[in-house]
């Protein structure tokens, strides 16, 4: 035929095309890399874990290693590249940890303890006010309510929330605030893993505002 | 067999003397349930603590004994539940402590009054309900409170109220629908099923035209053909003057349809070749279906709540189970994809989400930098978070992408004494902003090292 060779080159052209498209990422699919060697990292990654000792092995120019994507820890939990600080260790900058445990169930010693003797280490000022009421919004708000009248839009499904500003609630000390964000109360979980002790008294700067309200 | 045979027409026999048994009791006991104004209280959800209830309870309690009725002690009595009860205690559920419909027909008021006062005081005094009670909820301790008398009756009044006449509170699910319903109806006035109804429709309705006018040019071509009084220039013209194969085989025509056909296909190859190394739009399955619509955007969980290194440090963290955990303690407890939540918390086991926004190692970026000291929203590069049922990734995270917001990003330095000089340097020398680009944000090492 006259246009067998056009017609060749055009079918060529549009697997091409095809084949190009299928590069981009999509779906489970991320896409082709374009230099896989630059964009994986050598050293763990906290955040990435590729436990398949062969993954990128194509890339890998000696034999006797694991391949170039794998990036995990054999010797932690879970294969993973994190890990939990050690026991008992206490971060070189920033307060000392917080030493009351959690109370046992039924009893409330501890909490007690902490409403009668713990106090803000930090000042009441306009800095640490707006502090507390950023952290407040993010961690706080969202069962809590932005004014502290337990009216949250989590807080109206989760039920049981207290108003800072009611009853009994309008009373409890710094020291009692304190602790029960660090190890929770009643329905609320510890939120010491989300918020550091000065940032916990810098929220409880800004709690007792809110108990004052009308 | 024939035992049974026997014996089933003498129970049947006795049937309706059961069944005016049962209707008598009932009929006792609603009478007893029956309030000072002669209103039958509905049936409410007690299935925990009719466990506890002796059998040949309700007790005759001083019905509505000392329990006021009026709207202000209404009022006062629903201000102090809220304030002080509500945290453990709900009237149709049970919170942290029992449901509290009802409990003025429950229990005596004296003893409602002496719990109120001091829980932990009618326990060790061997109070069979009240121990009963204290083992049922895991032994939660009701703190005491300071209540007098008047004000135990107003919540006692307010209970009463709510037990009497439930309202229909909008549950969340209602909410959902109803959001979801506005949101599809206000989008666009007509919906996209009409618009290509409209489409198609319109396009007949062309084609038809177009048929239409085909036949007249060929009926007047015809009637024209026959007319011999013509001269001969317009003949030419009537005999179809210019021929379609002569103008689709004319070198001009070939060498416009090659030339559009090479451009599309030079322009298809470098987009495409353009998106190899970009993972823009990536989506994969993650282990649990967790929608950011919903926690962000339905209930307006702060990105920070889950995502706590976001103003800290280079990541912005994936949240442990623990962060879940403090909600799905309670919601949603049932649901498959809440229980691998329980799997996991149970097994030790992280959850292996799959990392979605890739930054090749070659680049480094930090979190803390962009979001703390910039303070760069979360959506100028992970788009509209909030909306998203599974996320993607929004943006290309190419080094193009980067350097046009440094180029364009005007930065406020003030209050930070360490760009006083630079700025006025800057601005003696320049009337322009100053930018990301003017403090190093074009310097390869920024992000390369």
């Amino acid at each position: 035929m006259l246009y067998k060779s056009e017609l060749k080159s055009l079918a060529g052209c549009i697997l091409v095309v095809a084949g190009l498209s299928a590069c981009s990422a999509n779906g489970d699919y991320p896409g082709t890399e374009y230099a896989p060697q630059m964009y994986h990292s050598v050293p763990y990654e906290p955040l990435s874990q590729i436990t398949d000792e062969s993954a990128g092995g194509w890339l890998s120019s000696s034999g006797n290693q694991t391949a170039e994507f794998y990036n995990s820890n054999p010797h932690n939990p879970n294969r993973m590249t994190m890990r939990e600080p050690a026991e008992n260790t206490v971060k070189r900058a920033g307060s000392l940890p917080y030493r009351y445990p959690k109370d046992t169930a039924g009893s409330t010693y501890y909490l007690d303890l902490a409403a009668q003797t713990l106090r803000n280490p930090l000042p009441e000022n306009e800095e640490i006010l707006a502090g507390g009421r950023l952290l407040y919004d993010n961690f706080c708000s969202p069962c809590h309510g932005g004014a502290g009248a337990g009216d949250g839009p989590v807080g109206e499904v989760y039920k049981g929330v207290p108003n800072f500003s009611a009853g009994r609630y309008a009373e409890m000390t710094e020291g009692h605030i304190f602790h029960v964000i660090t190890h929770g109360q009643g329905r609320m979980w510890p939120y010491a893993s989300q918020v550091d002790p000065e940032e916990r008294w810098k929220i409880v700067r800004y709690v007792q505002t809110l108990q004052k309200q009308q | 067999m024939s035992f049974i045979g026997k014996t089933g027409p003498d129970l049947k026999s006795l049937a309706p003397v059961a069944w005016l048994i049962c209707l008598l009791l009932f009929n006792g006991m609603e009478a007893f349930a029956q309030d000072g104004d002669g209103n039958v209280p509905p049936a409410v959800e007690q299935d925990s603590d009719a466990a506890i209830e002796p059998s040949d309870s309700p007790q005759p309690v001083a019905a509505a004994g000392g329990i006021p009725d009026s709207e202000e002690a209404i009022t006062q009595g629903r201000q102090l539940f809220n304030g002080n009860c509500k945290v453990c205690h709900a009237i149709n559920e049970v919170v942290v402590g029992p449901a509290l419909a009802g409990i003025h027909e429950r229990r005596p008021v004296e003893w409602i009054h002496a719990f109120v006062k001091n829980s932990q005081k009618v326990i060790q005094s061997g109070d069979t309900y009240a121990v009963n009670l204290f083992n049922q909820y895991n032994k939660t301790q009701m703190p005491p409170f300071n209540f007098s008398d008047e004000e135990i009756n107003s919540i006692l009044a307010y209970i009463k109220n709510e037990t009497d006449n439930p309202v229909q509170a909008n549950s969340p699910a209602e909410a959902v629908d109803g959001n979801q319903q506005g949101g599809s109806g206000g989008g666009s006035g007509i919906s996209s099923d009409y618009l290509a109804i409209i489409v198609a429709a319109l396009l007949v309705v062309l084609l038809l035209v177009l048929v239409v006018l085909i036949l007249v040019v060929a009926v007047l071509n015809k009637y024209l053909g026959q007319r011999a009084d013509l001269d001969p220039a317009d003949k030419e013209i009537v005999q179809g003057g210019v021929k379609v194969s002569d103008i689709v085989k004319s070198r001009p025509f070939i060498a416009f349809v090659i030339f559009l056909f090479v451009s599309i296909l030079a322009k298809t190859v470098l987009d495409s070749l353009f998106l190899v190394g970009i993972q823009q739009g990536y989506q994969p399955e993650q282990p649990i279906a967790f929608s950011h619509k919903l926690h962000a955007g339905q209930y307006q969980i702060n990105c920070n709540y889950c995502h706590t290194g976001v103003y800290k440090a280079k990541s912005a963290n994936i949240p442990s189970v623990n962060i879940c955990m403090n909600c799905h303690n309670t919601i949603k407890t049932e649901s498959p994809e809440i229980q691998k939540l329980y799997s996991a918390v149970e097994n030790n086991k992280p959850i292996e989400w799959v990392r979605i926004h890739n930054l090749p190692d070659l680049a480094y970026f930090n979190h803390s930098q962009h979001v703390n000291v910039g303070g760069v929203e979360c959506q100028t590069c992970h788009g509209q978070i909030q909306e998203m049922e599974v996320v993607y990734q929004h943006a290309e995270l190419t080094m193009g992408w980067c350097i046009n917001c440094h180029r364009e990003t005007e930065i406020n330095a003030e209050g930070n004494e360490y760009y006083d000089k630079l700025v006025k340097l800057h601005n003696a020398n320049t009337g322009e902003p100053f930018r990301v680009k003017d403090i190093g944000g074009l310097e390869c090492s920024k992000c390369h090292y």
